[in-house]
């Protein structure tokens, strides 16, 4: 077998993470194609190959890095058991390094590696939802009814305030994050899984339906209440505090 | 027409539509006997965030969005929600200080190195 001498590039290249595998692949290939090919043109194709295999295991490690704290913390949100979102997120990985030849940069890293774990995360619940069924009678039989006077109309002192600033403003926000999550978390966990994949993962609502095996009326007042719920809770929490509202 | 129980527009109403004058109040009237009442209203305006309203649904909606800011604001404050939510997973490390281990990472990084693709 040819003993293969990484040039300066390959070593310069943090290779700790992923050598080992290189070696294996190397060799599998390097027995397979002997005598097939051209000895030059064999150990051209197969360096290239271990260059892109590197590549891919140094940006992988640096993934790791830079947003697994991101996707652990999201996906910790979603499905509340640690190890549970911690399979999530080296699942994510994995699919990640696999596909990697598919992302162009057409989008930044973090969002492409969000939306993968954001599909595993539909993969997760499509598995509880079979499991489970999927309706809260308690929290779902709160009618709000203190926001409403008995005709129908709102009751003028506690309906909805005007939101300030613009959505834009508070992205920047950690502590307008931080309230959501606490509002997320307050939800009942069915109904927050339901809002969660068409708000955040906007899963259509039909698929939600097929996925969870609920009925369109089901889904539509889960998320109702989901949504009422959630925005009484901010603006408490956040627009109508000197945090939120003098921003 | 005996008068409606509750008056839906109290002096600082900030609605387009409010009884400020006689023929207002003529207006407000009619136009919150034909549309749905706010109860009702939150409930179809979430539905459409989901699926697209009937175009007579969609002209009610209209009208009463001139009696009523509070709806208004509600259907603004829906899609607010859906806008920053979207872009709460990227935001995910700030919403919480839950740590992620050194361990964790370790367990990770090897996995991705140890598996084939």
């Amino acid at each position: 077998m040819t003993a293969i001498h990484a040039p300066p590039a390959v070593r310069s290249l943090e290779l700790d993470a992923g050598f080992g595998s290189v070696c294996k692949v190397l060799r599998t290939r390097s027995t397979y194609d002997c005598g097939k090919k051209n000895r030059a043109d064999e150990l051209h194709s197969t360096l290239d190959f271990v260059m892109n295999e590197i590549a891919i295991q140094s940006a992988a490690t640096r993934w790791v890095d830079d947003h697994g704290e991101c996707l652990y913390r999201y996906a910790l949100v979603r499905v509340r058991k640690p190890e549970v979102a911690e399979d999530l997120v080296q699942e994510t990985f994995l699919a990640a390094v696999r596909g990697y030849q598919s992302f162009g940069g057409r989008s930044s890293e973090r969002s492409w590696l969000v939306g993968i774990l954001k599909n595993k995360i539909v993969d997760h619940f499509r598995k509880l939802g079979r499991e489970t069924s999927f309706t809260d009678m308690e929290f779902l039989s709160d009618e709000f009814s203190e926001k409403f006077v008995p005709i129908g109309f709102w009751n003028h002192d506690v309906g909805p305030h005007e939101w300030k600033p613009e959505p834009d403003e508070v992205m920047h926000r950690a502590e307008f994050w931080q309230v959501m999550r606490d509002c997320l978390a307050k939800l009942p966990e069915k109904i927050r899984a339901v809002f969660t994949m068409r708000e955040m993962d906007s899963v259509p609502s039909k698929e939600i339906c097929a996925t969870l095996s609920i009925t369109d009326s089901n889904l539509w007042v889960m998320l109702h209440r989901a949504r009422m719920a959630l925005r009484e809770c901010l603006e408490i929490n956040w627009f109508d505090t000197p945090a939120g509202g003098t921003a | 027409m005996p008068d409606e129980p509750y008056n839906p527009s109290p002096i600082d109403n900030p609605s387009v539509l409010a009884r400020r004058n006689w023929w207002q109040t003529m207006l407000v009237k009619f136009i919150g006997k034909h549309t749905p009442k706010c109860r009702e209203m939150v409930r179809i305006l979430s539905q459409s965030m989901d699926e697209p309203l009937p175009l007579m649904m969609r002209i009610k909606k209209r009208l009463h969005f001139l009696i009523c800011c509070w709806c208004q604001r509600y259907e603004e404050q829906l899609r607010y929600m859906r806008r920053t939510a979207r872009q709460f997973p990227e935001h995910a490390d700030e919403a919480s200080d839950v740590p992620f281990s050194i361990e964790m990472r370790e367990r990770i990084k090897e996995k991705l190195a140890e598996t084939p693709r």
